[in-house]
């Protein structure tokens, strides 16, 4: 190309988009949120042996200020799905959502008065997993998930268009 | 080790019958020992009573309260029978540390008169075990600090662990007011 020709060898050229995204993608910073047995599986995913670090995103925020990746890993009943949405908004953009397990993704087996049957209801899901609880390899493909997810946007695209869609009751 | 082990609980759990008959002789409704899990159903009025003299009397020494909870006996029509159709029974487990001896006691409660004496007095483990319990089941418990729901939203509508109580519920799911809830 004829710019970069002229530029050497140390400079390469790229899309904006492209530099952003590949930066978003293997830093992704989660915001755990566990509220039951699948944590602990997401817990095994972050220790050693499973290593999310490998994926680069191994940096867990307890402050969803901090965080770019809402992972909901167990039960949310009524009561807390208030505190799960609150957390939501509190992240900044861009973020994304992981629901983990078949109890976050649709209410699992727990089909009772008390349990919300899929956060998505509520708050847009980019990467369900199912399982019960689910394999940390099954988190750790979920996160590659949304690095390919976060690969497609765009830095100039309003995120807000998905949102829309997906939050209706929230 | 062993010997001192099965010699406890033989020893101690006719001792604490034997004791509470002495005081409350026609209260005891029932004395059961299902393999070594002794349990006695006790009439209400001398529930609270009886729990002290158990706590206090220095040879039974019940320290430890366990759990409390209730069992909505509508749907067991053999032991609403037996206790006067008593719709809930609200059972406590108690531990003694000392003698290493348990026993469960249960109380029929009518449904016309839901309400029974706070233990919150004698152990305060009792003060959130008894919300549960209000909260699940709607009993209302006497004297109780601050009986106030625990587990359910503060604006729930029912009491969720009744037989009577829909497994899906009543439209909660639908209807909760996820806004007003200050998270
Ligand atoms: S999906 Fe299974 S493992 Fe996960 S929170 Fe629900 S019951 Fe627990």
């Amino acid at each position: 190309m004829g710019l970069e020709s002229k530029l050497g060898d140390n400079i390469f050229t790229t899309t904006v988009d492209k530099f952003v995204n590949w930066g978003r993608k293997n830093s992704l910073w989660p915001m755990p949120f566990g509220t039951a047995c699948c944590a602990i599986e997401m817990m095994a995913a972050l220790a050693s042996k499973f290593d999310l670090s490998r994926f680069g995103a191994e940096v867990i925020r307890f402050s969803p200020r901090q965080s770019d990746l809402l992972i909901v890993s167990g039960r949310i009943s009524l009561k807390m799905m208030p505190v799960l949405k609150k957390i939501y908004d509190q992240m900044p953009e861009p973020k994304w959502v992981i629901s983990m397990g078949a109890c976050a993704s649709s209410g699992g087996v727990f089909d009772t008065y008390t349990l919300i049957q899929g956060v998505d209801q509520f708050i847009p899901v980019d990467v369900y997993i199912p399982g019960c609880p689910p394999r940390p390899e099954d988190l750790i493909d979920a996160v590659i998930h949304i690095q390919q997810i976060v690969d497609q946007e765009s830095v100039s695209k309003k995120r807000m268009e998905k949102r829309a869609i997906a939050g209706s009751r929230g | 080790m062993s010997e001192e082990k099965e010699e406890t609980p033989e020893e101690q759990q006719p001792l604490v019958v034997q004791k509470a008959q002495e005081k409350y002789s026609d209260a005891i409704l029932e004395v059961s020992d299902a393999r070594g899990e002794l349990t006695i159903v006790v009439r209400k009025d001398v529930i609270h009573g009886l729990m002290e003299f158990l706590k206090n009397s220095p040879e039974l020494v019940y320290d430890y309260l366990v759990d409390v909870t209730a069992v909505d006996y509508s749907l067991m029509e053999d032991v609403l029978t037996k206790y006067d159709y008593a719709r809930f029974m609200v059972v406590y487990h108690l531990y003694s540390h000392k003698n290493r001896a348990r026993l469960r006691v249960k109380v029929p409660v009518h449904e016309k008169e839901l309400h029974i004496p706070s233990m919150a007095s004698l152990w305060r483990a009792a003060n959130w075990l008894e919300r549960e319990t209000y909260d699940m089941f709607g009993i209302t418990f006497d004297n109780h600090p601050d009986l106030r729901r625990i587990l359910m939203p503060d604006d729930y509508e029912g009491h969720p662990l009744r037989k009577d109580y829909p497994l899906r519920g009543r439209g909660e799911r639908e209807s909760f007011n996820f806004e007003r809830q200050n998270a």
